[in-house]
């Protein structure tokens, strides 16, 4: 009965560990690419001029290089994607971008004086990866803040930034929330956030600071 | 308004303000469940037209004075003030924490208050007070399961739900500081509280609330999007471990179900 007990165990430890392997495959890919990330932006804030066209086209980049933005782009419009007709997907990713980048430019003078302490990468279910971390601020003028990066680890695919989590709260699912609620209210028609979007773009922007 | 902390709720002000959100509940309607962006929020209609009261009330008050605080107060007197509102919120934390079986959390709530109690919580004697983990009756009522109800928006105090909404009311009422502070200083403090919670919470959060109230394509929707996500973290104690994520992996099953179609 014994020796049945333990053949069972070490056909079920056997089966598991590709799973295992596998997993702590995906940590580390995912933990390498945030670092990567990081270390590319520090590099680019060591020489940063401040000039908006360049933190632009660095912005763009690192979207290209380290995020899955299809991925991201059809997540955050929502069930109502399936209803968009491929013209209005492709000017919606393109809008989306923009706004997406835009909103990171406007914000990036917060991102100096910041530096960066990697925390616990955890899997989290077969595609998923979490990495934690912690922003600090050199001067002490703002509180430390928690990040959790959440990425897309595909099987046969290289690792992707899915989503952001400042202090559990989750940029793209706000986003997607906000954007599901646009379209709802227009009853459905998606057209409607692409208007919304183009609109918010051309609009100056105000900080009330 | 995107009030999403729980600044303590002692003054003339938040009783009116508990008082026209009781008052705005009995009078709001439901709206149709197929008319709703979020089916959590079936008195959208009506929690749109306090939104924008809330938004009016920043615009003329609170903007202007967070922005007057955070320009000339300095950093020093800042802190001190978040020392003061966190320290008094910590009897609250004290008896939430115990009736939710945390009795860690309410033995340090208790200290903190005791040791900071010596300069009326203005400095924080008792080391790192990020220790304590904040808990209100909202929180202890999803601890004990109760359900959290449908989504409110509060004039002046802001987002709730009804679970919590319920728990600010209590929370209100069962103050110690109010029971004890019967001195007239302390009368005054305990009423100027409320407002300056809200001015403090408003210029900490300066930046971020104005991304929200300025650049979005829906204040509305994006400010109750952030309010479910913070208060599912705190329910979850996750802001105190910083770490893991606090949204529901089931929220993004569609991105797959997508791919699979």
């Amino acid at each position: 009965m014994f020796r049945r007990h333990l053949i069972a165990m070490m056909v079920a430890a056997v089966a598991m560990l590709p799973l295992s392997v596998t997993a702590d495959a995906r940590v580390t890919g995912a933990s390498t690419l945030i670092d990567t990330m990081i270390a590319d932006l520090e590099a680019f804030l060591a020489t940063d001029t401040g000039d908006t066209d360049a933190r632009a086209a660095e912005i763009d980049r690192v979207l290209s290089t380290y995020f899955d933005m299809d991925s991201i782009t059809r997540f955050s419009a929502g069930q109502y994607w399936r209803a968009a007709d491929d013209t209005q997907k492709g000017e919606y990713g393109t809008l989306f971008r923009d706004v997406l980048c835009g909103t990171i430019v406007r914000n990036f003078d917060q991102l100096n004086g910041l530096v960066y302490t990697p925390g616990e990468a955890t899997a989290k279910g077969d595609k998923f990866v979490i990495v934690s971390g912690t922003f600090t601020d050199t001067t002490g003028q703002r509180p430390a803040v928690a990040i959790s990066w959440r990425v897309l680890t595909r099987e046969g695919t290289a690792p992707k930034l899915f989503d952001i989590e400042i202090e559990n709260l989750s940029l793209l699912v706000t986003q997607k929330q906000e954007n599901v609620a646009v379209i709802r209210k227009n009853k459905g028609d998606f057209g409607a956030l692409i208007d919304a979007m183009r609109a918010r773009l051309e609009a100056p922007v105000h900080t009330g600071s | 308004m995107l009030i999403v902390s729980r600044p303590d709720r002692t003054g003339p002000l938040a009783r009116a303000a508990i008082l026209c959100g009781v008052l705005a509940l009995a009078g709001c309607s439901s709206t149709p469940v197929e008319e709703r962006t979020d089916l959590r929020d079936p008195y959208e209609e009506t929690n749109r037209k306090v939104f924008a009261f809330n938004m009016g009330v920043d615009d003329y008050v609170l903007e202007p004075v967070a922005k007057g605080y955070k320009n000339t107060v300095p950093d020093g007197g800042r802190q001190a003030v978040s020392n003061h509102l966190r320290w008094a919120s910590m009897p609250s934390t004290a008896v939430n924490s115990t009736l939710q079986g945390k009795f860690e959390n309410a033995a340090l709530a208790t200290l903190q208050f005791l040791v900071n109690g010596l300069t009326f919580g203005f400095a924080n004697l008792a080391g790192d007070d990020e220790e304590v983990t904040q808990e209100d009756f909202g929180q202890t009522l999803a601890v004990w399961d109760v359900p959290e109800g449908s989504y409110h928006m509060v004039p002046v105090l802001g987002p709730r739900t009804t679970r919590s909404l319920g728990g600010t009311v209590v929370d209100f009422a069962m103050n110690p500081l109010r029971v004890f502070g019967t001195g007239e200083v302390v009368q005054t403090v305990n009423t100027a509280r409320a407002p300056v919670g809200a001015v403090s919470f408003r210029a900490r959060n300066f930046d971020a609330f104005n991304n929200v109230k300025y650049n979005s394509l829906d204040p509305y929707a994006r400010t109750r999007s952030v309010y479910y996500q913070t208060r599912q973290g705190l329910l979850e104690d996750r802001i105190a471990e910083r770490a893991g994520s606090a949204v529901s992996e089931d929220e993004f099953d569609s991105l797959f179900e997508e791919e699979q179609n």
